[in-house]
């Protein structure tokens, strides 16, 4: 276990991240860069950015709860030592994308308001779901949660998401690229973490599978109702047109070997969390958990 | 972008307006600038190219003493700011809490790697078999006003009477210490400073708006100081103060709670 967690230490983290990939960005992008400004001129457009980027601080503050919280359930100090740089990638996202909402319009004062008119109920929902473990310190089902289901999911919103935004938006599709590198960290921590913890206390599985199932309902649910306001393909290609500055359009953004241009927000949706769940399912079959198929939202 | 940021070497954060000044300094933003300055280059705490010093076997005794002790005041720092972040009132209050956790944690991490460059084969269990009992005691205290969500009294516990205690013994220790401790010890300490100036910003804020609060925090004070000062008489001896020096750390100390008025 010392070696495994070795690869989780401040020092690791220190040099990949904050002296590795986010050298030289601010607020996760590169210095200067700007929203499109075809999409602050376009009332649409930003208002669907502004609610798609809302639900992004929604996540970040439950996982910034979550992994704040779970230092002081974790049963080693190797393990509080990984929490740690955890909280610090999640507070840095709730920074990055709360300053996206300011960089798209949102007034300081108006933020909460925002925040609460435009959070997806499902969302916070999925959120509850996970922070009710970590206030019973509930170790071994909160890094499932967080680290598994959370993670899980988020690392695939933003790979889409920046998939979208790369040709378009070079700005978003930076700060989304840093995000994506953190994750994929916090997963793997996950993964090796709850494997060994499982195999030694296999009575907790029945009731970490109900865990996945309740929080599988709402992050599908909460997919759902994204996609049903999200742009249309031909909104995307007015942006796509515009982003190319009057001449050729950017080259069509693709992910997971779809062109995404062409899908309408239902087969989006539907790529999403195909995506999503089939990822779920190898990752806690490796963990030793049973994928639960929850009611369809 | 919105307003200027901490990066731009024309911003002077104190020429700010109040949030503003908030929004520059409780920032994932301003912190990573703070410490790239100091931890670029270094390997746990300290450069690779500083040397070790011969110690003899009773001097480095005392310093793995010293070091349990310091491990378990910084675990108690660990715990007590990850679980201010969730009683934290506001954004920046839970941005920099969290940019302090790491700090803690790089601590924790750093001297626990002190302690095996030091030839202890399981730092862990030293701590648990060399730590004093007052420094536990203070832990558990601490950890206790953190879970009843007292914000101002874990806080004051956690950033101004915590942190100044480390800050003061630290700073005194790096004085005298070989060099490699007293390089991690240095780095430590540079954290330690932003630590304190946010919790005396905080509390100094809240209790110019609400004075009533001062009462309760100068019953956190007493209740803890007994602690604290016990803590120190130990410490002093392990890492060897000249005994006409040993006043100086319970004044150093005191001096930095009665800035917020707790004489």
């Amino acid at each position: 276990m010392a070696d495994f967690l070795s690869g989780y230490s401040i020092q690791y983290w220190l040099e990949s991240a904050p002296q590795g990939y986010l050298l030289g960005t601010e607020f996760g992008h590169h210095a200067g860069e700007r929203e499109p400004e075809a999409l602050l001129e376009d009332k649409a457009l930003r208002e669907q950015s502004i609610r798609t980027t809302v639900q992004l601080v929604v996540g970040e503050r439950c996982a910034l709860a979550a992994s704040s919280g779970l230092i002081n359930a974790a049963p080693d100090e190797g393990s509080k030592r990984f929490l740690a740089t955890q909280t610090l990638d999640e507070a840095r996202h709730v920074e990055v994308f709360t300053q996206r909402l300011f960089d798209l319009g949102v007034k300081k004062a108006e933020l909460e308001g925002v925040i609460q008119a435009h959070a997806n109920p499902h969302l916070v929902r999925f959120a509850e779901v996970l922070l009710e473990k970590v206030d019973r310190k509930d170790f071994l089902g909160g890094v499932v949660g967080q680290n598994v289901i959370l993670e899980g999911m988020a690392f695939h919103v933003f790979e889409m998401m920046h998939a979208g935004n790369e040709n378009v938006n070079p700005k978003f599709a930076h700060t989304l690229a840093g995000t994506i590198a953190d994750e994929r960290r916090h997963v793997g921590f996950g993964e090796n973490r709850i494997g060994g913890w499982l195999r030694e206390h296999p009575e907790r599985k029945p009731e970490i599978e109900r865990m996945q199932r309740d929080m599988s309902y709402h992050m599908l649910a909460t997919f759902a109702e994204a996609f049903r306001d999200a742009p249309r393909p031909e909104d995307v290609a007015r942006l796509r047109v515009v982003a190319g500055d009057g001449g050729a359009a950017p080259k069509p953004a693709t992910w997971q070997g779809r062109r995404l241009d062409d899908l309408p927000p239902e087969e989006m949706e539907a790529l999403l969390a195909g995506t999503v769940l089939k990822e779920f399912k190898i990752r806690l079959e490796r963990i030793g958990l049973q994928y639960q198929t929850p009611a369809r939202p | 972008m919105g307003g200027p940021t901490c990066r731009d070497s024309v911003v002077e954060v104190h020429d700010l307006d109040p949030q503003e000044f908030l929004e520059q300094v409780h920032s994932f933003e301003f912190w990573f600038h703070s410490v790239e300055g100091y931890l670029a280059g270094t390997q746990y705490g300290h450069r690779a190219a500083s040397r070790e010093q011969p110690l003899s076997d009773s001097e480095r005794d005392r310093l793995v003493t010293a070091l349990c002790n310091y491990c378990v005041g910084e675990t108690a720092a660990l715990e007590g700011a990850s679980g201010l972040i969730a009683i934290a009132p506001n954004r920046l209050a839970k941005v920099f809490l969290s940019t302090q956790v790491v700090d803690e944690g790089r601590h924790l991490e750093v001297l626990l790697r002190r302690l095996a460059d030091l030839g202890v084969r399981d730092p862990e269990a030293e701590v648990e078999r060399r730590a004093s009992a007052s420094i536990r005691e203070f832990k558990r205290r601490l950890l206790q006003l953190v879970g009843s969500k007292d914000w101002e009294a874990a806080l004051f516990a956690q950033n101004v009477i915590l942190e100044a205690m480390e800050f003061t013994v630290f700073q005194t220790h790096a004085r005298s210490a070989d060099p490699v401790t007293a390089e991690v010890l240095a780095g430590i300490v540079k954290d330690e400073r932003r630590h304190i100036g946010f919790g005396e910003n905080e509390l100094g804020r809240r209790l110019r708006e609400s004075p009533h609060r001062r009462a309760r925090l100068g019953e956190v004070k007493r209740d803890l100081d007994p602690l604290v000062l016990e803590t120190f008489e130990k410490t002093v001896r392990e890492i060897g103060i000249p005994a006409s020096e040993r006043p100086d750390l319970g004044r150093a100390y005191l001096a930095a709670v009665a800035r917020l008025g707790f004489a």
